[in-house]
């Protein structure tokens, strides 16, 4: 009875053993995955447990290193340590599956080791192997100079607890696998290439965009492939180690690589104790943001050439009527002063096309609507350039819906849309007819349907959507088309320039970009449709509502 | 050279340029010719024998290289020397055109009359060097 009450307080007491490890156990895994520490932390919480002379594991380490560490709780004499650790390596080289040879063995001993005259050998001892994720890692030993120490139940309470502490360091292994999943396959999904390298310049990580920019081919890529493909731009290597050693973002802002230029960013990595870890090298592809960029250095300088060649002229000329010479051929005198008028007109509207441009972009482009009758600003339009198409042979004629009544809108501006769709028709007409169109396109009706129903004929014609009533004005042409490509560019500042500069028609190109500045402040859209030597329509729709009666009752739109 | 006046071609698509230049060369005695773009000055280049061109660069139809290449490339033209008239804008068309064998250019914006002459004069006496096997008496203007 006594015997079984005492056995009972034991039981206890180790229960309670047991349970303070784990939990200590608990705590130490919490931020640690070093399975060597947390056996650490096993065999110094054994004291109190187990009787032992010496306690000691053998942990198969990275690259192929083994680790053994043994506490001597008793002085013991060097036989006795070979002999432990012999028969551990024999046990776990049996376990894992492989031999363990005796010169891969990283040893470290604690307390004292006595001479040979110390007899003293192993007479009890057990084995617990290390086991993560199923995989054996390592094994711990207990040996004790006294005999027949150790029954199952010993056994048992260290196998449990190495067997929570497993199970523990396995579970977290796992969520570490996933999340570390889920961080590869962002890193793999991002836009921007990314590399990463370790203190030893080692390649870590390196997504398939990183590859990409880079121009590596093989999956298995090196740090050198790395270097080498960067070689003639920069000396990444040294950025690298200049990036940890002052712990600081390092940015080189345009490399060349290929057909590509990127933007790259070297950042240190480090662990939470301040450590440094390595780098992560981001390639940003800034080829598209440069592109723009030399569209608008080119745009400047184009403006630039445009406004000096005249102003150039301009002052030769200048110079040349001061002299007699000139005063006495009246032809000449005549013809000079006449290409002063027309180039210092002509760099006026550049300036002033350049201002309303300025204005679009800023926002500060203002309209003044009023109640406009669209049939008479249609018919002023038409007038002003009949010569103009009579000099180039081609039928100028308008086609108003009846019954448009008044609308609300800024009649100066639309009329300068109109003008520029006309004249621009003309330019690019060499033959046919110029077709002035005004229309209202009830909302939820076809545009085609519409087109056809008023007897028009619109080349390449697609049913745009629109979201109200609208007031539709087109200029239709019969000349010679534009190619798909080049439709979605009419309207873009930059682009237009160097197709008005390689053709043989004079003009800045501005004009289309500011009628969508004009139609766009009235709340509509410009549009295109076009088909190649059957003619093109610049239309604009302008929404209307009928309930918005016109503000100010101004006469209607004669400029 | 007294006897017969300097011909120069200037091709410029400026139509204001193109008179500016025209007269002012002609008031200091060279003949002038004008082509309008690439394609006439290419023509005029081969049909009208001048004695130097002025080429512009940015113009329609056929630009300044472009006709450069080929005035280089026909045996009636190639050996005329061609000085560039350009904006400040186009200076890597330039280093093209210089290489491919304009002799000098000229920036359009701010030049000045006597510049233009001085360069036409050292650009023809450059011509005669190179085309002289021992140039013995430099050649007086």
């Amino acid at each position: 009875m006594r015997n079984s009450l005492h056995t009972k307080e034991t039981e206890m007491q180790r229960r309670m053993y047991e349970v303070s490890i784990l939990k200590e156990l608990g705590d130490r895994i919490g931020y640690s995955l070093n399975v060597q520490k947390i056996v650490d932390v096993i065999i110094g919480s054994l004291r109190n447990l187990l009787d032992y002379s010496t306690v000691g594991y053998l942990l198969l380490g990275e690259e192929g290193k083994v680790i053994f560490h043994c506490v001597l709780e008793e002085s013991v004499n060097k036989n006795f340590i070979t002999e432990v650790k012999n028969g551990m390596v024999a046990a776990l080289s049996a376990l894992a599956g492989h031999e363990i040879k005796l010169d891969e063995i990283d040893e470290s001993i604690s307390g004292t080791i006595t001479d040979e005259t110390n007899k003293n050998s192993a007479k009890s001892f057990f084995n617990i192997p290390v086991v993560i994720n199923d995989q054996p890692v390592g094994l711990l030993n207990i040996s004790s100079t006294k005999d027949g120490l150790y029954k199952e139940e010993e056994m048992t309470i260290l196998y449990t607890i190495m067997n929570q502490a497993s199970t523990a360091v396995s579970k977290l292994e796992n969520i570490l696998t996933q999340e570390k999943g889920k961080l590869n396959s962002m890193v793999e999904s991002m836009a921007d290439g990314v590399l990463m390298v370790d203190t030893k310049n080692r390649l870590l990580v390196i997504n398939p965009q990183a590859r990409l920019m880079l121009g590596i081919a093989k999956s298995s890529a090196t740090i050198f492939d790395v270097l080498d493909q960067l070689a003639s731009k920069m000396d990444l290597r040294t950025k690298i180690e200049e990036s940890i050693r002052n712990d600081k973002l390092l940015v080189e802002e345009q490399v060349q690589i290929n057909d590509k230029v990127l933007r790259i960013l070297i950042s240190p990595v480090k662990d939470s104790a301040n450590e440094a870890l390595g780098a992560v090298v981001l390639f940003h592809d800034i080829t598209k943001e440069k592109a723009i960029e030399k569209m608008r250095d080119d745009f400047t300088s184009m403006m630039v050439h445009e406004l000096r060649s005249p102003l150039t002229g301009i002052r030769s000329i200048a110079n040349l009527l001061k002299e007699d010479k000139i005063k006495n051929e009246q032809k000449k005198y005549q013809d000079f002063i006449e290409l002063i008028v027309s180039n210092s007109a002509s760099m006026l509207d550049l300036v002033n096309d350049l201002l309303d441009v300025a204005k679009l972009e800023a926002g500060k482009f203002q309209i003044m609507r009023r109640a406009t009758n669209i049939g008479d600003v249609v018919k002023m339009r038409i007038q002003s350039f009949s010569s103009l198409a009579q000099d180039n042979h081609l039928a100028l004629e308008s086609r108003i819906e009846e019954g448009i009544g008044p609308v609300s809108v800024d009649d100066n501006k639309i009329g300068q849309v109109l003008n520029n769709f006309i004249s621009n028709s003309i330019k690019f007409t060499k033959q046919g007819k110029i077709m002035v169109s005004a229309f209202i396109l009830k909302k939820g009706q076809k545009l085609s349907e519409k087109v056809a129903s008023q007897g028009l004929v619109w080349p390449g014609l697609k049913d745009p959507s629109f979201g109200a009533d609208e007031l539709v004005l087109a200029v239709t042409d019969t000349g010679l088309g534009i190619p798909d490509d080049q439709l979605s560019k009419l309207f873009n500042k930059f682009t237009q320039l160097e197709q008005s500069a390689a053709s043989e028609k004079k003009g800045t190109g501005l004009g289309l970009v500011i009628c969508k500045g004009i139609v766009e402040a009235h709340g509509g859209t410009v549009g295109v449709f076009s088909e190649v030597d059957r003619g093109s329509t610049f239309f604009c729709a302008l929404p209307i509502s009928p309930e918005s009666a016109p503000v100010v009752a101004a006469p209607a739109a004669i400029k | 050279m007294e006897d017969k006046k300097t011909r120069i071609l200037v091709v410029e698509d400026e139509e204001i340029l193109l008179t500016a230049l025209s007269e002012e060369l002609k008031q200091e005695g060279f003949e002038v010719v004008g082509a309008k773009d690439g394609v006439e000055g290419v023509e005029k280049a081969a049909s009208e024998k001048p004695d130097l061109i002025l080429l512009d660069l940015v113009m329609p139809r056929l630009d300044g290289i472009g006709a450069l290449k080929q005035i280089k490339d026909s045996p009636a033209s190639k050996d005329i020397p061609v000085v560039i008239l350009t904006n400040l804008s186009d200076y890597d068309k330039v280093s093209d055109a210089l290489s491919l064998g304009a002799m000098d250019y000229l920036v359009k914006a701010n030049y000045r009359l006597e510049e233009l002459v001085s360069k036409i004069k050292t650009v023809l006496e450059r011509k005669q060097f190179g085309t002289l096997a021992t140039p013995t008496v430099p050649p007086q203007a």
